[in-house]
């Protein structure tokens, strides 16, 4: 057995309202990979910002062992000197400045006079990139990298900092497959070289190919000891992490496909930046009552474009026409699309989806205030009874409604997205990644929901990366690539590699 | 404690300016002088109150003095052009006011220009009309009774039961107010209760001693404490005022929850603009004249009084209440000082720094939150 280098004992964190971290036990060795599991809201996050410093220590109760040295990190710059390096679930770069600078923050080479040696800032930068075989160059703005690549770049940061416990907080929630198979070969890599890696995904798949052993956190506590990855199956991980069994993750449905409602016709949506090109090119689509309508694709083929394009989001720059039950619709901005009944569930959900400092009532009810409001005055307790009746529906875990819901775990918050469409009672829910970084569960309960939406004669429209949510809960499949719409699957002719073909170009016939 | 001290600090920090005045010139708590601060804190008030709106938008109107001046001109040229007090006082409020506020807020909102530029645009537009106007020379009210508004009182009686009705619905709402939801179950904040009471019994007996103890209620006073309670109602309880609030946090967010941008900004604008409009026409009448002038640097005083009062200028954030302390707050720095006898010169960077203080009050408190 490899050495321990970290031991977390009895860790302890109270926020006002909730104990998000109640008595976390684990050790890590070195060269470890450790995956951290556990619902929404368990404390993951939590425990890595303890660990890294970012809750200096009277913050928290208990001991952190690093070599078994007692430490107690006054704020993130100590934990780095001490080698340990965090890759947050929200990225914490700066998109405006140089991919060598973002590395080397506030730690750039500097010349007598205080400024910056460029060249061997680029030079370093090449050096610790050339470790993760990326082949970035060092001098262009991160902004306009790819989100993988930036986080390639944020890995790098980590490992020019000498890390040697190196914590990636929901990776790959942004990543295309791809990418996440380049992630894998770097850590692979810093495994052989020693750096021991805690991986918090909700992504099971992932937790087996890559990781060594399993802790499993549920309601702020460790749930029994650290296991092997060998000897455990997911369907036991998934169990320990919910606290029961979890029967079949895409609940079963059988729908007679009805009368078609929202319709699409020859959707086009112009590149701003480059006339000759278009984000979405001449997709025709149409959706219907009692069945789930899955828009499959590659990040970047223009699925967000497409669905933006029927919610209003470009205005009069989008060409094509929309009908909803055969009726034609005028929508030149979202107030208009969600008038007439239909909403969207954007993917975004910290720039996109909520308000960050407003308290939960807010952001749910705040797409359908009409409801809640006469011409004069707004009807409070309707608004806090709704809101609580999602609240409870969803199992949104919050210490109250009144809360700021930057203060709720990722999951969570993504909850209280669906939760504010879900109180318009649109006649067409459209769902973009509705799903990414919520747990097992909840997947489960969001997936039963949409057939009880779809039970109730709502149009269902779901966007998905995930191949296996895809294929288990669509009723029939649109694949895009490269803005154009390249092939419309029934499920029984769905297969991974059939829509796998479509989504990297193969334009097939209709 | 520290909670509540951060909470209402602008408030403690009233009073403190308050007992040190009284100490220090003892005509400053005489009903003469409280009356005259007072008054003089509505013209300021009034356009603070548009102001706090806007700013919770995260933008800026820099026209609101030009408005002030422009209109004193205006309803005074009108009335001497032999239309009557109420329709031209009509006309100001909504060719002036009404019509500068839409321009300033639809032309930022629809082409996305930041306000800042707009409005500072129309305030030397605006300011530049007033002297064509004018000629470049002060107008004289020719109208005996459009003095009144501006000058005149309430008499004493009927003062008096507003105030006895103001401390009745205060205690009313306070005893509403202080109901808390806690778990699904009502229960009462103590601390509030009795806060709340204390507060309002304090304000009456100040109203009945500054008020009752001169001349009687102004009646600009009485205008500002109509508009303040609206203001107050329309953020708090208006679907409006939430949209405001939705679109300061985020804007992006707010369109695509479908609030109309476009139409909450120029309204936002709109109110702003007659909001000066009016205080232009109380100056007109208080000075009982209207030179081209008039309003001068007002946007200062209001853009002050807002973010003193803790409204954020990143939007989102703030409320009338606290405005009408950052108003009263700057009032008696003004009506403190000159008591003292100290030049208007060192008002100035007296002032300025205390906007500087009241910034950096906010962002601290933004960061210790964050
Ligand atoms: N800054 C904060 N203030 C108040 N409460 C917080 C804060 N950060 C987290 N919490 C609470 O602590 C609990 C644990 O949150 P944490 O973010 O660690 O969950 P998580 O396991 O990472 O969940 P997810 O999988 O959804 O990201 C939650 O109940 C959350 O609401
Ligand atoms: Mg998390």
């Amino acid at each position: 057995m490899a050495e321990v280098i970290l031991e977390m004992k009895n860790i302890i964190k109270d926020f006002p309202g909730v104990r998000a971290l109640d008595n976390v036990n684990f050790t890590l060795e070195q060269g470890e990979v450790l995956a951290l599991v556990g619902e929404n809201g368990a404390g993951k996050s939590t425990l890595m910002k303890v660990l890294s410093g970012v809750w200096p220590y009277p913050t928290y109760e208990g001991d952190i062992y690093l070599d078994d040295q007692l430490v107690r990190f006054d704020n993130t710059r100590e934990a780095e000197e001490a080698g340990i390096g965090i890759i947050h679930q929200e990225l914490n770069l700066l998109p405006d400045l140089s991919v060598a600078e973002n590395i080397f923050l506030d730690r750039q080479p500097l010349n007598k006079f205080g400024g910056i040696k460029w060249e061997e800032l680029y030079h370093n930068a090449e050096k610790v990139l050339a470790r993760l075989n990326m082949d970035i160059d060092p001098r262009i703005e991160l902004g306009d990298l790819t989100v993988g690549k930036q986080q390639m770049v944020e890995i790098a940061k980590a490992l020019s900092l000498d890390t040697r416990i190196l914590v990636f907080d929901e990776p790959t929630s942004a990543l295309t497959d791809s990418e996440v198979n380049e992630l894998f070969t770097v850590i692979n890599e810093l495994r052989a070289s020693g750096v021991s890696i805690i991986y918090i995904s909700h992504k099971m798949e992932e937790i087996e190919e890559i990781a060594d052993s399993v802790v499993v956190l549920r309601d702020g506590s460790t749930i029994g000891d650290k296991i092997n990855i060998d000897q455990v199956t997911l369907d036991e991980i998934i169990a320990r992490m919910v606290g029961r069994d979890i029967e079949d993750l895409f609940p079963s449905h059988d729908f007679k496909r009805g009368e078609k409602t929202l319709e699409a016709k020859n959707i086009s949506v112009p590149d701003p930046f480059n006339p000759e090109k278009k984000l979405v090119d001449d997709v025709s689509f149409s959706a219907h009552k009692g069945e789930i309508l899955g828009i499959s694709g590659l990040m970047g083929a223009g699925r967000t474009e497409l669905v933006n394009a029927i919610f209003g989001v470009y205005g009069k720059k989008r060409e094509g026409e929309i009908f909803l039950n055969g009726k034609k619709l005028d929508i030149k901005s979202p107030a208009d699309a969600i008038n007439n009944g239909i909403a969207l569930v954007t993917e975004d959900r910290k720039e996109l989806g909520l308000l960050l400092d407003k308290n939960l009532v807010m952001n749910m009810t705040l797409p359908s205030i009409k409801k809640f409001s006469s011409k004069l005055a707004m009807d409070k307790h309707a608004e806090r009874a709704v809101a609580e009746k999602y609240v409870d529906e969803l199992n949104i875990k919050t210490p109250s409604l009144d809360v700021f819901v930057e203060k709720l775990s990722g999951g969570n918050q993504q909850k209280v997205v669906i939760g504010k469409w879900l109180i318009t009672e649109s006649d067409v829910l459209i769902l973009d990644e509705p799903t990414r970084g919520i747990d097992v569960g909840a997947k489960t309960e969001v997936y039963r929901l949409m057939n009880q939406l779809v039970e109730q004669g709502v149009t269902v429209i779901m966007i998905s990366s995930e191949l296996p949510e895809i294929m288990g809960m669509s009723d029939r499949i649109v694949v895009m690539s490269e803005g154009k719409k390249t092939a419309e699957l029934e499920r029984s002719e769905a297969d991974q590699e059939t829509i796998m073909k479509y989504a990297t170009g193969n334009k097939g016939v209709e | 404690m520290k909670k509540f001290i951060k909470n209402n600090g602008t408030f403690i920090a009233l009073i403190f300016l308050v007992i040190i005045l009284s100490f220090l010139s003892p005509s400053f708590l005489s009903s003469r002088n409280l009356t005259n601060l007072v008054r003089q804190v509505t013209i300021n008030g009034i356009i603070a109150v548009g102001m706090t709106m806007v700013i919770l938008l995260a933008g800026i109107d820099l026209s609101v003095g030009s408005v002030v001046g422009l209109s004193a001109v205006t309803v005074t040229l009108l009335m001497q052009a032999g239309f009557g007090m109420w329709l031209a006082i009509l006309v100001t409020l909504i060719g002036v006011g009404g019509v500068i506020g839409f321009f300033n807020g639809f032309m930022s909102a629809k082409f996305d220009i930041h306000p800042f530029i707009i409005t500072l645009g129309i305030m030397t537009i605006a300011r530049g009309l007033s002297l064509v106007l004018t000629q470049g020379v002060s107008v004289p009210v020719t109208n005996l009774t459009f003095a009144e508004i501006g000058s005149g009182y309430i008499p004493k009686l009927p003062s008096l039961i507003i105030l006895v009705v103001a401390l009745v619905l205060g205690i009313f709402a306070v005893f509403k107010t202080s109901i808390e939801l806690k778990n699904g179950e009502k229960v009462r904040n103590k601390a509030r209760l009795t806060g709340g009471i204390i507060l309002t019994i304090a304000g009456f007996i100040a109203g009945f001693f500054t008020f009752i103890g001169y001349q009687g209620i102004p009646i600009p006073v009485a205008i500002f404490a109509v508009i303040v309670m609206a203001g107050i109602y329309t953020l708090r309880k208006t679907r409006f005022g939430r949209k405001l609030y939705a679109i300061g946090g985020n804007e992006k967010v707010a369109w695509l929850s479908g609030i109309n941008i476009l139409k909450s900004k120029t309204m936002v604008f709109v109110i702003t603009g007659v909001l000066s409009a009016a205080s232009g026409i109380l100056l007109a009448s208080r000075l009982n004249g209207a030179s081209p002038n008039l309003g001068d640097g007002f946007e200062l005083d209001a853009i002050a009084s807002v973010i003193i009062g803790g409204t954020s200028f990143m939007g989102g954030v703030g409320t009338i209440t606290g405005t009408v302390i950052g108003a009263i707050i700057i009032g008696v720095i003004n009506n403190g000082m000159s008591l003292l006898g100290i030049n208007t010169f060192y008002q100035m960077i007296v002032k300025g720094f205390i906007i500087i203080l009241a910034v950096m009050i906010d962002v601290l408190n933004r960061r210790e939150t964050a």
